[in-house]
């Protein structure tokens, strides 16, 4: 029996280049099920390539054997922070292809839940960026509000992750009563918890170290990559989908786009602050500008009958089976919507052949554009910095991989 | 509501369109009232890309998508596959989509080329629908298994069926294979602490 080897590293295995370093799956810091290949010469990676597909559910094979009623609920699982955007933004792109425009208070409504839904995205990204870099109170004063606005949209569909909230022609169900008191409670003390997270890191020296400057993505970059939302912005890119082709209530509600220059963490987190600040703004005028009304479009295609009708009614009781049972019709052809989800452009490209399954369901998810350009920029950077640059792009592994 | 300025500028699109492309080309509107234009092939749609973005009355700079979708019942042409590119312009806020059929067997055009952005999501494309793209830097799949065998997103892809792995998984970096010595030494570490990218041995 021979004797085990000491495990010596010598000087040349210190100063090795071709050392890999697998970053994920499952890591903490990976935030869901992402993986990274680093070849790093010391700290510094040299080299990265991104492995996806970990995730991968087969959502768009789904949404060609479901009903696009059915198909609803798989939406909450793209971008699990952000469920109500999702369910939003697959809404609008079947009333589109079927020429239906929502209500005034539903447009209203939605408007009011895809802000929620941004706001509550933003304030994941921001919080669990600091918490990868250390800064734990962050985390906290911000989920407290996370935790809040989770209750709200609790008490607007009865489930606070993944919320189907949103119908094809309406929402499942309307406002409660004591919502926009709620709303706008919210809307006064949560930019409080805004202005102590900027006091904590806007100006914080270990936190300007660790942000300035890292992960840049840069204008050309950001173009030749076509990444979207608050990315692009941080590029110095002037483009908000809210603002240049604006769907609902946008054109009547005032805000401003938040462009950064540098194209850095630091810039990134800056602005989603801010965007949290104008979602805020907001929320204040759809609180004051809602109006009551008929929830439902008028459309025998897609309007889903009052329970107590159903009970009772012969007619109803038969459109209601037909609806759930068969699925809605939907006319041959195709489109593309997209809305400006939280972390970019969330775009549904759908063909019918008509009836009530797609031909076609295709979901253009901004994650995956993101995780394409990290591949590049991470390059040229430490190990530490990969975190912190992960981290403000807000990748979520669910809308990624689908 | 009140007319957004992109929609004035998305009305000029079509004309320019039918005065300059759709010559022997079929220009079609979706049921949103955006252009879709159907090259003769994805070489064709390749060129259009390029012009697109040379041209001032669109300034194409962004890729909003490229995706495919499986046209096995015929109803838009004889090809098999039909891919679909998504453009978008930043500064006329004008959408533009090009369709390029695609046979079973049939290569398609690369566009990375031109546009970075396409690299995954042809990656994506090849992965689960079977089409190759000629030019491509590192044409792997990327959502499923290297190991995997089909396309899931054709249609005659069951949506039940599964599939089962042995375990040698190969190693990548990027485009390059990676011969990583799997076995340990007798104190438990790894035999080859530097594993080379292919070529650079």
């Amino acid at each position: 029996m021979t004797t085990p080897k000491p495990n010596v590293h010598t000087l040349q295995d210190f100063y090795n280049p071709n050392v890999l370093i697998n970053l994920g799956p499952s890591h903490p810091a990976m935030h869901g099920t992402l993986r990274v290949m680093c070849r790093v010469n010391g700290e510094t990676i040299e080299d990265a390539a991104c492995e996806i597909g970990y995730l991968h559910r087969g959502i768009e094979k789904l949404g060609e054997t479901k009903t696009y009623h059915q198909w609803m609920v798989y939406t909450d699982r793209l971008n699990y922070c952000s469920a109500l955007n999702n369910n939003i933004a697959y809404a609008m792109a079947v009333e589109n292809l079927m020429n239906i425009t929502p209500t005034e208070r539903c447009q209203w409504i939605r408007v009011i839940c895809m802000e929620l839904a941004r706001i509550i995205d933003h304030i994941i990204c921001v919080a669990i960026n600091a918490l990868d870099l250390g800064a734990m109170t962050v985390f906290w004063l911000l989920y407290h509000w996370r935790e809040e606005a989770y209750t709200m949209i609790e008490s607007m569909c009865g489930m606070r992750l993944t919320t189907t909230y949103a119908r094809i022609g309406g929402m499942s169900y309307d406002l409660p009563d004591n919502l926009l008191e709620r709303l706008w409670k919210f809307c006064e003390e949560m930019p409080r918890a805004l202005d102590e997270v900027e006091g904590l890191l806007t100006s914080n020296r270990i936190w300007i170290d660790r942000t300035k400057g890292v992960g840049i993505i840069t204008k050309e970059d950001a173009l030749k990559y076509a990444v979207t939302g608050p990315t692009l912005r941080s590029a110095g890119i002037d483009h908000d989908l809210r603002r240049d082709r604006p769907y609902y209530t946008y054109p009547e509600l005032d805000f401003d786009v938040v462009v950064g220059n540098n194209g850095d963490v630091y810039d990134r987190y800056l602005i989603r602050l801010e965007e949290m600040r104008q979602s805020i703004r907001i929320l204040k005028q759809c609180h004051d500008k809602i109006p009551m009304g008929p929830l439902w479009v008028k459309d025998k295609r897609v309007n889903i009958p009052e329970k107590m009708d159903v009970y009772t009614k012969m007619e109803v009781l038969i459109h209601h089976f037909k609806i759930f049972m068969e699925g809605i019709d939907v006319p041959p052809g195709e489109g593309y919507s997209c809305v400006e989800g939280p972390n970019g452009e969330l775009g549904f490209y759908i063909v019918s052949r008509g009836g009530p399954k797609a031909w076609r369901m295709r979901v253009k998810s901004p994650s995956f554009m993101l995780f394409q350009a990290f591949e590049q920029s991470v390059k040229g950077g430490k190990i530490p910095d990969a975190v912190a640059h992960l981290g403000s792009v807000n990748i979520i592994a669910g809308e990624l991989d689908r | 509501m009140s007319t957004a300025p992109y929609l004035t500028e998305q009305g000029k699109v079509a004309g320019r369109l039918m005065e300059k492309y759709a010559k022997d080309r079929r220009l079609e509107a979706d049921r949103l009232n955006e252009p879709v234009l159907w090259a003769r092939d994805s070489k064709d749609a390749k060129i259009l890309v390029k012009s697109f973005m040379m041209d001032d009355h669109f300034k194409i700079d962004f890729l909003s998508d490229v995706t495919a979708y499986d046209n096995q019942d015929g109803e838009d042409g004889e090809k098999r596959f039909i891919l679909v590119y998504q453009l978008y312009s930043l500064e006329k806020h004008i959408r533009i989509r090009i369709k390029a059929p695609v046979d079973l067997n049939e290569s398609a055009e690369t566009i990375t080329d031109i546009i970075p952005a396409a690299n995954w999501l042809e990656r994506e494309i090849f992965d689960l629908y079977g089409i190759n793209f000629n030019g491509h830097p590192n044409m792997r799949r990327i959502m499923m298994d290297e190991r995997f065998e089909g396309h899931p997103l054709r249609k005659e892809y069951p949506i039940k069926q599964r599939m089962g792995f042995n375990d040698n998984v190969h190693f990548h970096l990027g485009g390059h294979a990676l011969h990583v010595d799997n076995t340990l030494l007798e104190d438990g570490s790894p035999a080859n602490t530097q594993a080379l990218p292919e070529g650079e041995k």
